[in-house]
């Protein structure tokens, strides 16, 4: 069995976060939610970055006990072919998204790295923003999809209780948690601009994997210091797969996971998708998320009008349940309502391209086409 | 009469007899040599190799100790 | 033990003193054993034979447990000091190195493009790069890239005694850094030593404050003494301040009652 990384114990900076998270804890939820909602209006303004999730594919080689994708699940498997990711991609142009988030499951002959290459050069050409939430890939790929146009890749650890992991994922890929661990530091590694983080809420002992995802952050913080980050919170939902969450997160605490975060880590973007109800994100909007999806689809595509019977069925149900269904235009009404300003772009084509560093520097650029 | 040579030492003029080694020049100016460092035309001489250095007219040398510095 | 790595050597003090300014080696001598520093820093000067009492060699590595810390001093570009440190090491058989680069005599400001530039060569010459910068935390960043054993951001102007001008700087840096933070120049009293060390930094970097002070040698206890203290208190986890703001009006009713 693989040794643990040293960082992942590294109490280092952690007395501040164990503080605030402490059931003993004397800190006020209302308490942290002023500090949380100072520190934001600080570093980010009254800002809300909005983007929008593209699943191309459910094809899954894995086995998590948590998802409806999951291979042994019987939803119908679909992948979108260029032409209906062009329609999908059009479909969110037209409710102003510009920032996307790509999705597949675990690495299938059918959703492959090739099919995943191709698929985020043809985003690129659309959206101004393109990230990528798939399969834990070799630092190569990673490059690659960087030269194509990928600046952002997401990956949830899921739990950082190896014992609890290695008991949800029951097989394929997946199954290998020091992997999973390392994937981040790979596409970093990459040139990859920036990575998303978390742990799926619900899964493991909140407080401690909170702690992990800190110690996660703050240890790639410090070896890839010109990298993004971005914390999600990902919380479980009632899903196809009917698994029942072992360690339930309250409203309250997931709220207070959030402030301390915020706290602790002042200038990380923390993410809040569609999951939440729309009370629960405006009422943190502002206090502490600055990144939300909007519009969200969790099936496969989803997005083109021209959806009908037929292409419900190919499509099959969604990874997980939507709870805010608000539009685009009634969301950012929300957030105007709250005096925030909602931001479909926040980046530019010109910064593409891998990240330059040290490492880098001293590998040649690949020259592969991208289609 | 002798024909003295002359070497820049530390950025002055200092008269040597011809054939001189490092080790000569030592004991010329009063070093033990035991705590200074060597330069002749920038190549750091070290002790091993100091009796056999022969100086030569014109030789830039650098002698140089640890003195106090934060 | 809590003792201070640097490359393969292990230090027990985190008080690192420069033996410059002193009035005479004797006072200086004094107040390196006085501090139980275990690692000096020096400059290279040129041999002058009215002042051979000046050599410091000898009688420094005659006090038990003592690593030299040759400086560059006296360069004022990276192939200089590269060259001052070939020098230093030959004389010193230390593989510490102080690149301290300061063209401008008015402020001794250091110069970050050469200083990077005669780290990133030294450290891979194999020397263990201790560079003295300006507080800036992408420099500090960039030097541990190249190999650096440590980073020393100054607190203020060499002699000023202004203390942690940088503390805001500081911090950032000892959050992000890899490797060891020495805070080094400016310090003026033990407090501030003491108040380095509860911020995080590995070790502190004194040489005016003591060589100015009235009794030297008392002053480089004190110093020692602070800087034990310091550290105690950052391993001992220092409770948390609380400057938290308080809302006019509630901000977390959406979540229910609570």
């Amino acid at each position: 069995m693989t040794t643990l990384p040293e960082w992942l114990s590294d109490n280092r900076d952690t007395t501040a976060l164990a503080a605030m998270l402490s059931p003993a804890s004397s800190q006020s939820i209302e308490t942290l939610a002023a500090e949380s909602r100072a520190i934001t209006l600080r570093r980010f303004g009254r800002t809300m970055t909005l983007y929008a999730p593209l699943y191309l594919s459910n094809y899954c080689s894995s086995g998590c006990a948590y998802c409806g994708f999951a291979s042994d699940r019987k939803t119908p498997r679909h992948r979108l072919e260029p032409d209906e990711i062009r329609r999908e991609l059009a479909a969110m142009k037209k409710l102003g998204i510009s920032d996307i988030l790509l999705l597949t499951g675990e690495r299938t002959a059918a959703a492959d790295f090739d099919y995943l290459q191709r698929s985020v050069a043809i985003a690129a050409e659309e959206m101004q923003r393109v990230s990528v939430e798939a399969f834990p890939m070799s630092v190569n790929e990673y490059r690659a999809l960087a030269d194509c146009g990928c600046t952002g890749i997401t990956i949830y650890q899921e739990t950082y209780n190896r014992e609890r992991y290695e008991a949800l994922h029951r097989w394929g890929p997946k199954k290998d948690f020091i992997a999973r661990l390392e994937t981040p530091a790979r596409a970093l590694e990459g040139g990859i601009k920036s990575v998303g983080l978390g742990v799926l809420l619900g899964l493991s002992d909140p407080v401690q994997d909170a702690l992990s995802l800190y110690r996660h952050v703050r240890h790639l913080g410090r070896r890839y210091w010109r990298a993004g980050m971005s914390v999600s919170f990902p919380r479980m939902r009632p899903q196809t797969g009917g698994y029942e969450p072992p360690f339930p997160v309250d409203d309250l605490l997931l709220a207070r996971i959030i402030f301390a975060f915020r706290i602790a880590l002042p200038d990380t973007e923390l993410v809040l998708s569609t999951r939440e109800s729309a009370t629960f994100r405006d009422g943190m909007a502002g206090l502490g998320i600055t990144r939300m999806s909007i519009e969200s689809r969790t099936t496969v595509g989803g997005y083109c009008e021209s959806e009908n019977e037929e292409s419900k069925e190919k499509t099959g149900k969604g990874q997980f349940e939507i709870s805010d269904d608000r539009t685009a235009k009634e969301f950012c009404a929300a957030l105007r309502r709250q005096n925030i300003e909602p931001v479909f772009k926040n980046w530019e084509l010109s910064y593409n391209g891998p990240s330059s560093s040290i490492t880098l520097a001293t590998q040649p650029k690949k020259e592969e086409p991208c289609h | 009469m002798l024909q003295m040579i002359t070497i820049d030492l530390n950025g002055q003029q200092q008269p040597l007899t011809p054939g001189s080694t490092v080790i000569d020049l030592l004991a010329v100016i009063g070093s033990d040599g035991k705590s200074v460092a060597v330069v002749v035309n920038d190549c750091i001489i070290r002790p091993e190799n100091r009796p056999s250095h022969l100086l030569q007219e014109g030789d830039r040398v650098e002698l140089l100790i640890f003195a106090g510095g934060g | 033990m809590d003792s201070l790595q640097i490359g393969s050597y292990t230090f027990s003090s985190r008080l690192i003193l420069g033996t410059g300014k002193f009035s005479n080696s004797t006072v200086m001598l004094d107040a390196v054993r006085a501090s139980g520093a275990q690692l000096v820093t020096v400059a290279l000067r040129r041999f002058n034979r009215e002042q051979a009492e000046d050599d410091l060699f000898g009688p420094l590595s005659a006090i038990e447990g003592i690593t030299l810390m040759p400086n560059t001093s006296g360069a004022s570009t990276a192939a200089e000091a590269v060259r001052a440190a070939h020098i230093a090491r030959e004389l010193s058989g230390s593989p510490f190195i102080k690149v301290e680069i300061h063209p401008n005599p008015q402020h001794l400001m250091p110069d970050p493009i050469e200083t990077y530039e005669a780290s990133r060569i030294l450290a891979k010459e194999g020397f263990l790069v201790m560079p003295y910068i300006a507080a800036d935390p992408v420099l500090a960043k960039r030097l541990e890239e190249v190999g650096c054993a440590s980073v020393m951001p100054l607190g203020s102007a060499i002699g000023s005694g202004q203390g942690l001008a940088t503390s805001e700087m500081l911090n950032i840096i000892i959050r992000e850094s890899g490797i060891p933070v020495i805070v080094d120049a400016g310090l003026r009293s033990p407090s501030e030593a003491a108040h380095a060390m509860e911020m995080g930094c590995e070790a502190v970097l004194v040489n005016s404050a003591v060589a100015a002070a009235g009794n030297p040698q008392a002053m480089a206890e004190a110093f020692a003494e602070a800087v034990a203290a310091g550290r105690k208190a950052f391993r001992a986890g220092l409770m948390q301040k609380s400057g938290f703001a308080v809302a006019t009006s509630p901000l977390t009713s959406f979540l229910g009652t609570h």
